[in-house]
């Protein structure tokens, strides 16, 4: 098992890994979405204006498909955010991963390496540090943190109402059912996303310790995985408009 | 496999700051251009659909003017050809009218020529028999005493009786 590079500092974990991957990730989205917009242009738009605008309208129809257009129009670029945050974050692990082995106690930034604190002589601790950064279940439970305080603000904010009713119905005795589901929403969303991506990663390291046998698994493997972490893009995204719009947004139909 | 809370809150942090630099810088003008483009898009359909429709009916108009004019053509043809034929008509009544005419004076020309002619001729030859018959009715005369004698009462006579 690899260990992630955690130093402790002022008291807090702080996982080196985790937070450079975030950045690389947030780098790489914010890097594509400037150099789409660099040239923007009404007339003549380039092949990054055109791909970027190929992503906008995928991701108006995710919003399209789970609320009115005109209702959904502010998350759009909350289900752009997201979508391109994930799709990046997962394919970061696939063609490489970064590990160190420590044989005695490493230092970064004049910190130890809580994994390698106690190393004593003959043990050796891997330390990993590219990887996904959505294979942490940490991060993809920021993530669904942030899909269930929004949904929740948004649902309590915009939908006072029907918000409250909803954990009433049909009878009252649900309510211990609803809070479950409302809480099981987050929960599955993190692990579905983690469970995917780790999964992804693991498998990679097990054709890696097959040697020159592995290739063809590798490059089968390795397709699979951006189709998946694409799929799991999509799935994050589109579930998280399916329960702002639950929650928050109140149709006249019913 | 540990969870750390403190990964919880960075990515929620690292989340919200990308979230807002995107909107920031990236996703507002996109939007902005995407929506210029729509309309732009949705204008140059309704512009191409007036064109065409300019066109269908500019085609229309011209089709009517080319088939009008068709028509004028034919019927100037057909007048013409009509005119044409009255004045080849005419021209010809003309010309028999003016052989008819011509003719007709040639022929009393030539008619009054002869007459002229035949007269001047009966008046010379007139004369030559008047000289050739008073020279033979002097010499006659001057033979023949009794004829002259006889002669001379004959147109006594007659100068007698038709007096």
């Amino acid at each position: 098992m690899h260990d992630a590079p955690i130093i402790m500092l002022g008291g807090f974990h702080l996982d080196l890994s985790a937070v450079m991957m975030l950045l690389v990730s947030m780098l790489i989205v914010f890097v594509i979405c400037r150099l789409a917009v660099a040239n923007l242009s009404v007339e003549n738009p380039s092949k990054m204006q055109n791909f970027m605008e190929w992503v906008v309208e995928f991701v108006q129809g995710i919003v399209g498909s789970t609320m009115s257009l005109k209702k959904g129009r502010p998350f759009i670029s909350l289900g752009l955010t997201l979508i391109l945050f994930i799709f990046v974050s997962n394919l970061l692990g696939l063609p490489l991963g970064v590990i160190t082995e420590a044989h005695k106690p490493e230092m970064v930034f004049g910190k130890v390496i809580e994994a390698t604190a106690t190393l004593k002589d003959g043990e050796h601790a891997h330390i990993l540090w590219w990887k996904s950064p959505t294979a942490d279940i940490a991060v993809t439970a920021g993530l669904a943190l942030v899909v269930f305080i929004l949904m929740n603000y948004l649902g309590i904010k915009n939908n006072r109402k029907h918000y409250f009713k909803h954990y009433l119905e049909p009878f009252p005795i649900f309510l211990p059912l609803n809070i479950i589901e409302n809480v099981s929403k987050p929960i599955a969303l993190a692990i579905r996303l983690f469970a995917n991506i780790f999964a992804g990663e693991v498998l990679i390291a097990v054709i890696i310790k097959m040697g020159y046998l592995g290739i063809p698994f590798m490059g089968i493997w390795q397709g699979f995985s951006i189709f998946v972490g694409a799929l799991q893009a999509y799935i994050f995204t589109i579930l998280t408009m399916v329960y702002i719009s639950q929650y928050a947004i109140h149709e006249e139909e019913h | 496999m540990q969870v750390l809370w403190e990964n919880i809150v960075i990515t929620m942090l690292a989340f919200g700051i990308l979230y807002w630099l995107l909107n920031k810088f990236a996703f507002g003008k996109l939007f902005e251009v995407m929506e210029k483009r729509r309309e732009l898009v949705l204008g140059q359909l309704e512009e191409a659909k007036q064109t065409r429709e300019q066109a269908n009916a500019y085609v229309e108009e011209q089709k009517e003017a080319l088939s009008q004019a068709r028509q004028e053509a034919y019927e100037i043809i057909e007048q013409s050809k009509q005119s044409s034929s009255k004045q080849a008509r005419d021209l010809l009544e003309q010309a028999k009218q003016d052989a008819t005419r011509l003719k007709n004076e040639a022929i009393r020309d030539i008619e009054n020529e002869r007459s002229k002619a035949v007269e001047a001729l009966r008046g010379e030859i007139g004369t030559f028999s008047v000289n050739i018959a008073s020279k033979l009715i002097e010499r006659e005369v001057e033979n023949n005493p009794e004829e002259q004698e006889k002669l001379v009462n004959q147109y006594l006579k007659e100068v007698g009786s038709k007096s």
